[in-house]
């Protein structure tokens, strides 16, 4: 019996990682696809404006765009599996690029992940604890508001007032010769400007999810029990909340890793968002796909992790 | 009464927003002032990068944002009461719908659009358009299709169906006309998403180029001189801000609605 659950269980999960798999081959098909329709080509616009035929024909065999497209796509995705991301238009190693950068964006968004996270958690969970009272109230017309206001507008907002008016934090981000930023208090803005708007559609999708778990009749029965407020939170009301609040989490990665690439912009923080942008203007392939990829591959990194706390919480529910 | 006093302060802003160009006191693409000058004079708000004046700019810069994120607010909820009707009359159907929905889902917004804008060719507003309507589909058919669920498993919805009347009949004729709140709800949430993506790419400097006014455009290229002029950056972040909210909050209202409405025994 107990091998037969074992066995089953394996192969659901089998099937959760095959999906999550055969989700990010096509993406990165869908990747591919696009990019490589781009109008105007890597090979013209590295070079200057007055080059010769002969200087741009030898520039595509170089960067092998003369390849047929299988040939091209074969060639990109069975790179990605060796860590080899291909050449960018300026002939750096695209791995070399996307790991000077991809520490501090990872930084960045790790930590406005973080800071989302304690603050819906904290604000769902007051306002779950007192529905209708005027924390309650505030909390939630505070949420609608912030989730509406695209993150440049937080950005230049926060810089006014931390940073022009107050001058208590920098308003740009200084990157020290190792790459790195310079200063831990050049995190605060961008990390307050990715997090302040997943607050906001955080502490919606906890405080629904508490919500509804508080009126189960098993919550209510342990309450009867006469069990301590915190016990009947961490013991009977979390688990059950806890794969809708991972779906929501797992939503506000990919919006975060999104975020970056305007928030980084603003604040001039050594990124790959900032990368990104600059490699869409420059029409180089080679950098968008490979950050695409990796992009690709972390949220559904992040998925499959939601995806496993909601089997987790279901199997030990039934 | 109450319900009309929540979408008055939406209906204001779009209406300014809309008017706005034929009210700016100035040309906008002719100095007025110094470059980054302080409120003052003519110019009730300063100037910008250029000495343009940011009151006449700000006025101007509203009517595109608002009339593309219309429009493609109406193109997202129009194709999704069709697929996530659809999807809810024909589960079969509705499964491979799910699966495609889940997929685009999972590239982040910003990505999808910078990737849609570039290889589209020709016309930046009709790819920006495209852009946004594929990345707000998946969400606004799921919502549809959920909520056309439960109708499309109901009596009459059957009946018809053992009647013999045809897919688009059984979606237009007694499915839809029963979401017509929900509809409207998924119409102002795609709206507030279509000014955040309109106004992202316009910041990403894809779309509307200068000198045109666009808030998006105006906070980017105003950012630098931030100090010698706070209101160039400052008004168009608040215009954004407040179409936002006052369009959220009046979509708030119409879910509450919703909900009142969902209690009513069918």
């Amino acid at each position: 019996m107990a091998v037969g659950l074992t066995r089953r269980r394996s192969a659901y999960l089998a099937g959760l990682l095959a999906r999550r798999a055969a989700l990010l081959v096509v993406l990165l098909t869908l990747v591919f696809a696009a990019v490589d329709l781009l109008p105007g080509d890597a090979a013209r616009s590295t070079l200057d404006r007055g080059a010769t035929a002969d200087a741009l024909a030898a520039r595509r065999a170089q960067l092998g765009l003369d390849d047929p497209l299988p040939v091209r796509f074969a060639r990109w995705i069975g790179g990605l599996a060796t860590g080899d991301f291909g050449v960018s238009a300026r002939g750096e190693p695209v791995s070399a690029i996307l790991g000077g950068h991809l520490p501090n964006t990872v930084l960045l968004a790790g930590l406005a992940f973080l800071v989302t996270m304690l603050g819906a958690l904290a604000l769902g969970g007051l306002s779950a604890l007192h529905p209708g009272r005027p924390l309650d109230r505030a909390v939630s017309s505070a949420s609608t508001v912030v989730v509406a206001i695209p993150e440049f507008v937080v950005a230049s907002l926060l810089v006014l007032v931390f940073a022009l008016w107050t001058g208590l934090l920098p308003a740009v981000t200084v990157t020290s010769t190792s790459g790195r930023p310079a200063s831990a208090s050049m995190l605060v803005l961008p990390v307050l400007a990715l997090a302040l708007p997943q607050i906001g559609w955080n502490t919606r999708i906890v405080r629904a999810a508490l919500t509804d778990e508080l009126r189960a009749p098993h919550v209510e029965a342990a309450v009867l029990d006469g069990l301590s407020p915190w016990r009947v939170l961490t013991r009977h009301v979390l688990p059950g909340a806890l794969p809708t609040i991972a779906a929501g989490a797992a939503t506000s990665v990919g919006m975060l890793l999104g975020g970056t690439v305007v928030v980084e912009t603003i604040f001039n923080y050594p990124g790959v968002g900032t990368v990104l942008a600059g490699a869409v203007l420059d029409r180089d392939t080679a950098v968008v796909a490979g950050t695409t990829a990796v992009t690709g591959a972390a949220i559904c990194a992040v998925l499959l992790s939601a995806d496993l706390v909601r089997a987790w919480a279901t199997g030990r529910r039934a | 009464m109450r319900r009309l006093l929540r979408f008055a302060p939406a209906v204001l802003v779009a209406t300014l927003a809309l008017l706005g160009p034929w009210l700016a006191p100035h040309p906008i693409d002719e100095p007025v002032t110094a470059p980054y000058a302080e409120p003052g004079g003519g110019a009730l708000l300063g100037g910008d990068v250029l000495g343009f004046d940011v009151t006449s700019r700000l006025l101007a810069g509203g009517r595109e944002l608002l009339l593309t994120a219309l429009v493609i607010a109406v193109v997202v909820t129009g194709l999704a009461a069709l697929i996530g009707t659809v999807a809810a009359l024909r589960p079969a159907l509705g499964r491979i719908i799910e699966r495609v929905a889940d997929t685009v889902m999972m590239l982040p917004t910003v990505l999808a659009l910078l990737l849609v804008v570039l290889a589209y060719r020709g016309d930046s507003r009709g790819a920006l358009i495209v852009a946004a309507v594929v990345v707000g589909l998946p969400y606004a058919v799921r919502v549809v299709a959920a909520a056309a669920a439960p109708v499309a498993a109901s009596g009459f919805v059957e009946a018809a169906a053992a009647g013999g009347e045809r897919l688009w009949w059984l979606a237009c004729r007694e499915v839809l006309p029963n979401l017509r709140a929900t509809m409207l709800a998924v119409f102002g949430l795609r709206f507030i998403e279509a000014v955040y993506v309109v106004s992202v790419a316009a910041f990403l400097q894809i779309g509307p180029q200068p000198p045109a006014a666009n808030w998006a455009l105006m906070v980017r290229e105003n950012g630098p001189g931030i100090l010698l002029n706070p209101w160039a950056v400052i008004a168009p972040s608040l215009a954004i801000a407040a179409l936002a909210i006052t369009v959220s909050l009046a979509t708030d209202a119409l879910a509450v609605a919703t909900r009142r409405q969902a209690v009513v025994p069918r």
